[in-house]
């Protein structure tokens, strides 16, 4: 596992750098903190295929459906994306607009898994004796 | 996809800001100004880039 070395020298080199140019150019230290937290997403994305691919066989071994498991899955993917747009607002200065696109995204989750708690209560509501 | 361009964007930063002092020193503030806007613009096309491969990576392993 030599990907651990290389995110943390990742990680080092980029905070060194963002203390090396930030009395030079203020403005340039934002860029390079955005471009290192980047290639270390980038570095580890590939592992959350393999990650997927592995939970995808298990639910074939089960035979359970299948849509919901891609809903998980994107579900999920929006999580890891909102929270790193917010991340990026909060390092540029705007904590606030990072919360707003915290709150979006929990909206749209909201909105995307509803269909799921109204399939549970159907069945509920079918298992039930009227 | 790699280290080296955070190398690059300090580089940049710093070579622009070397060019805009001497070009102040010489008397030109005006190209020193574009100067320092190149740079700039220049670091933001990268950073937009590398967000962008970002996004569409995300969109294809998660099907969103």
């Amino acid at each position: 596992m030599e990907i651990i070395l290389k995110i943390v020298a990742i990680g080092i080199i980029t905070c060194v750098a963002t203390i090396l140019i930030k009395p030079i150019r203020n403005d340039f230290s934002i860029f390079i903190a955005i471009a290192g937290g980047l290639i270390i997403i980038f570095m580890i994305i590939n592992y959350l295929t393999g990650i997927f691919a592995t939970f995808s066989t298990l639910v074939n071994a089960t035979g359970l459906n299948g849509g919901i498991y891609t809903f998980l899955i994107k579900i999920i993917g929006i999580g890891y994306l909102i929270e790193f747009t917010a991340g990026i607002c909060s390092d540029t200065g705007n904590a606030s607009l990072g919360d707003k696109v915290l709150l979006g995204g929990k909206i749209v989750v909201m909105v995307m898994s509803l269909p799921i708690v109204i399939n549970i209560l159907k069945i509920i509501m079918d298992i039930l004796p009227t | 996809m790699g280290i080296e361009i955070i190398f690059k964007i300090t580089a940049i930063g710093l070579l622009t800001a070397i060019l805009g002092q001497i070009l102040k020193q010489m008397g030109k503030d005006e190209i020193s100004t574009i100067t320092t806007v190149a740079g700039f613009v220049v670091v933001i096309i990268m950073v937009l880039n590398l967000i962008s491969d970002l996004y569409s990576t995300f969109q294809t392993i998660f099907n969103l």
